[in-house]
């Protein structure tokens, strides 16, 4: 039998290693769509592509889904970040359909949802119009948890090995382990016409508050003291700083992304329908 | 398969294209016709053999001296060529009243219909809008291309596509004016800002042949060089082809089943009896009102009311804190230049749009006498240099609803006569309100305020975007809607294919759209459905 061909932008990156494995372990053949060649493994092979250029002419040959998994956040320049990643996306998403790949998933983020103020939220949001109009599936992952976790989770581990945590009002996010995002995305391929042309939040139902969450993720799973901390006057000194042109391991955006999440999970009910489940957070 | 179409504005030439190539059907076009005055004809080819730095002064007068507003600081109507055509009464306006400040001049009798005067501005409708339709936005797909690639097209790649995609290659726009430029800059600059508001700024989208502008500012008063499209110019291209058969000076009342096909009734508008044309098919494409009226006194409607949907226009000047340089419309093209749409959903449904207008001569006809006096006039001056001009839409679902109040039976070989008003909707302050609102948070970093108080919403049916009255039904077809082919109860060989169909009027430009449904309509018939 021949192996379905996926390709994945940003699978170098830590979601998209996730969904690579993932997908391999499912007998799909891999195609890495990065700007480095990654480590050699049996069925992923690589076409150098960059977030940003016009995809080379061959990078979608022989591919029946892609996973839109890149984002470059290293840009502090606003427009400069708009035109690679929307702008970009964009171009990947147009190759992809001149192509003809039927199934195209873009992994989106919990703080892209109408009304949001974060940038990247906002910048994700004008990509999944694009996904959404052509018929691909907008997968909007919670915060995602688990083993060597990146992004949001690595900082809230470091975090919760403080003396003291922070209190932010009354924050409190959707949460996904890594191996449910993993093995969802490759059931949501597989089940990929009930997913068309809509956007699916990849994570358990219950939103979790900030002090559990820093419990869980914390070295004894013991809950440490926490003060209360006005957001304002911490965004703030983020972006005081961040004019400066500082990059900071946490930026204000975060912050915001924190302290403004959504309460609202899309697309329950077709999870449900192709047997996509999400753990609780373990205490 | 002969057909007969009634009307030349979009709608129908939208039909010819679909059936062009089918050479088994013949298609004969009925229509009032009213044209362009053979004396302004005359003025127009003399400017168009010249170049604007040189152009005829008699001849320039002629075509462009810019209407005058009925009361100071109200929007005039638009003139194309120095004349008012497209909304002559050839008999098509007797029997229309109207209440209050409604609209009257409902119905063209031109040839090429009310596209001889629009703003020429073409974007598809967004997927949301279509979630209370009956049809998707790709079931319009191909005939949104298929359109785009027959009329001219300029626009630009931009934010504007994330929810109107370009469906085709326009050309580009021409150079815009230093206003749009610098509100463009200001929000690739500012953008998240902007959208931070639910305001998305682009380019305009115009049926235009960019690259041929000359930049003579004349765009508002007509383009010497007819590069704006108007549907009369699909129809000289059909005729010159022999491919249709026109007959101008044609007023259809009453279409009739005739069982096997449909018989057409008309009269001349030149005097004279009753005139019969037989078809296999009809397309009634007299604009939504007109079509209305033909509907009606064929199914035998009459002392009733019908309810349309109007996307309703408002006029929102706004103010810039830097002032352009120059305060002139000479070397710019004077069409919408930049959109300003604020949405309230992610999808696109629930939204407004804001066309934005630079300087162009009729803004300065347009303000009360006192302001134009001599002794205020360099103030006047100073203060234009500050100002856009925003022709903005609510949502037919957020806007008052125009009625048409039929009256009793019509008169042999007349129309029934009506009367337009219109019923308040709540929703409508609200929503003006929160798109006021909106424009002015993101004001700061476009540079480009509303002004406060001066958003005037325009009188019933005045938006000419206006439709429903037999919308489509995924349902049979009864008498007060129509299938998807545009079919109500009764007339099964004769399809309504402008906007009388449309379940809602959203707030983006309406003309394509209508162009593309009849062409999706025609193509059908054409392929033998509901044959
Ligand atoms: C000032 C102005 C600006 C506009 N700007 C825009 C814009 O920028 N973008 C946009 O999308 N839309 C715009 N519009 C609206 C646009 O012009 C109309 O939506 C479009 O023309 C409708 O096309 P139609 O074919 O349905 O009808 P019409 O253009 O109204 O054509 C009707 C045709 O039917 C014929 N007719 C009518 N009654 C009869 C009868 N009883 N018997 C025989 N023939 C008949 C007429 O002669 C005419 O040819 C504007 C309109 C106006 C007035
Ligand atoms: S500026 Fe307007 S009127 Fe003049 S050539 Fe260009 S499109 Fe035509």
């Amino acid at each position: 039998m021949t192996r379905s061909v996926v390709a994945v932008t940003g699978a170098t990156g830590y979601l998209g290693s996730l969904f690579m494995s993932a997908f391999v372990d499912a007998d799909y053949d891999v195609v890495a769509l990065t700007r480095r060649e990654p480590s050699a493994t049996p069925h992923v092979s690589w076409r150098a592509y960059e977030l940003g250029a016009t995809p080379p002419r061959d990078t979608f040959e022989g591919v029946d889904v892609l996973v839109h998994a890149a984002w470059d956040l290293g840009n502090s320049d606003a427009q400069e970040s708009w035109a690679r990643n929307v702008g970009g996306s964009r171009r990947l998403l147009d190759a992809a359909r001149e192509a003809g790949v039927a199934r195209v998933v873009f992994v989106s983020s919990m703080s892209a949802y109408f009304g949001t103020r974060q940038t990247y939220g906002i910048s994700k949001l004008a990509v999944e119009r694009t996904v959404l109009d052509g018929h691909g599936v907008v997968v909007r992952p919670g915060l995602v948890y688990g083993d060597n976790a990146g992004g949001m989770a690595g900082t809230l581990t470091k975090i919760a090995s403080l003396p003291v945590w922070p209190k932010f009002g009354r924050s409190a996010l959707f949460l996904a382990h890594s191996d449910d995002v993993a093995t969802g995305m490759v059931s949501l391929v597989e089940n990929y016409d009930d997913f068309a042309g809509r956007v699916v939040g990849f994570a358990h139902a219950e939103r979790v508050d900030l002090t559990t969450i820093l419990a869980s993720f914390a070295p004894h799973g013991k809950r440490h003291p926490t003060v209360p901390v006005p957001a304002s006057l911490v965004m703030s000194a983020l972006r005081l700083v961040e004019a400066t042109g500082a990059s900071l391991p946490f930026r204000s955006d975060s912050l915001l992304g924190l302290v403004r999440a959504t309460d609202v999970l899309p697309g329950q009910d077709l999870l449900a329908n192709a047997n996509i489940r999400f753990r609780p957070l373990a205490p | 398969m002969d057909v007969v179409i009634v009307g030349s504005g979009p709608s129908a030439a939208a039909v010819c294209l679909a059936f062009k190539d089918r050479r088994d059907v013949t298609l004969t076009v009925l229509d009032l016709g009213a044209e362009l005055e053979s004396e302004r004809v005359a003025s127009r080819a003399t400017l168009a053999s010249q170049e604007p730095g040189s152009f005829d002064a008699a001849a320039l007068a002629h075509l462009s001296t810019p209407p005058r507003p009925e009361t100071p600081g109200a929007l005039p109507r638009k003139q194309i060529y120095g004349s008012n055509f497209p909304f002559d009464d050839l008999g098509q306006l007797r029997g229309v009243r109207a209440n209050n400040d409604a609209n009257d001049l409902v119905v063209s009798g031109a040839y090429g219909g009310f596209s001889n005067t629009w703003g020429a501005q073409v974007m598809p409708y967004s997927t949301g809008t279509f979630r209370t339709w009956p049809l998707t936005r790709d079931d319009l797909e191909p005939h949104y291309r298929a359109i785009l690639a027959h009329i001219p097209y300029s626009g630009e790649s931009d934010d504007l596509e994330e929810t109107f995609p370009l469906l085709g290659t326009p050309d580009h726009l021409p150079k815009v004016s230093e206003r749009t430029q610098r509100v463009l800059d200001r929000y690739t600059a500012h953008r998240i800002d902007v959208r931070r508001h639910g305001v998305v700024a682009g380019h305009a989208r115009l049926a235009l042949r960019g690259s041929k502008c000359r930049l003579c500012g004349l765009c508002m008063t007509g383009c010497p060089y007819e590069l704006i499209y108007s549907a009369s110019q699909t129809f000289d291209e059909l005729r010159r082809e022999g491919r249709i058969t026109y007959h101008a000076g044609v007023r259809v009342h009453r279409v009739e089943n005739t069982g096997g096909g449909t018989r057409v009734l008309a009269t001349s508008v030149n005097g004279g009896g009753t005139q019969e044309f037989k078809a296999d098919k009809v397309f009634l494409c007299a604009g939504a009102i007109g079509t209305t009226r033909i509907v009606a006194g064929s199914l035998g409607l009459h002392d009733t009311t019908i309810t349309l949907e109007e996307s309703a226009q408002f006029v929102m000047p706004f103010v810039s804190l830097r002032p352009v340089k120059h305060l002139t419309q000479d070397g710019e093209f004077t069409l919408n230049q930049f959109n300003l749409f604020v949405s309230f959903d992610d999808d696109g449904k629930d939204a407004s749009l804001v066309h934005c207008y630079p300087y162009n001569n009729i803004m300065k006809e347009s303000l009360p006498s006192i302001a134009a006096h001599r002794a205020l006039a360099p103030f006047t001056e100073r203060g234009l240099r500050h100002l856009t001009v925003g022709l903005g839409y609510l949502p037919s679902w957020a806007s008052p609803k125009p009625e048409i109040r039929l009256g009793g039976v019509p008169r042999d070989g007349e129309l029934p006569d009506i009367t337009v008003s219109t019923r308040e909707n709540p929703r409508t302050a609200q929503m003006l309100s929160l798109v006021t609102q909106r424009l002015r948070r993101a004001g700061r970093a476009l540079d480009l305020f509303p002004i406060p108080t001066q958003t005037t919403l325009s009188g019933a049916a005045k938006s000419y975007h206006f439709g429903g009255s037999f919308p489509h039904a995924a349902d049979s077809p009864t008498e007060r809607s129509s299938d998807l082919l545009g079919r109500v109860d009764g007339l099964p060989n004769v399809h309504l294919v402008d906007a009388s169909v449309f379940p809602t009027v959203p707030a983006t430009t309406f003309t394509l759209t209508i162009m593309a449904n009849a062409h999706r309509i025609a193509t059908r018939v054409a392929d033998g459905v509901g044959l």
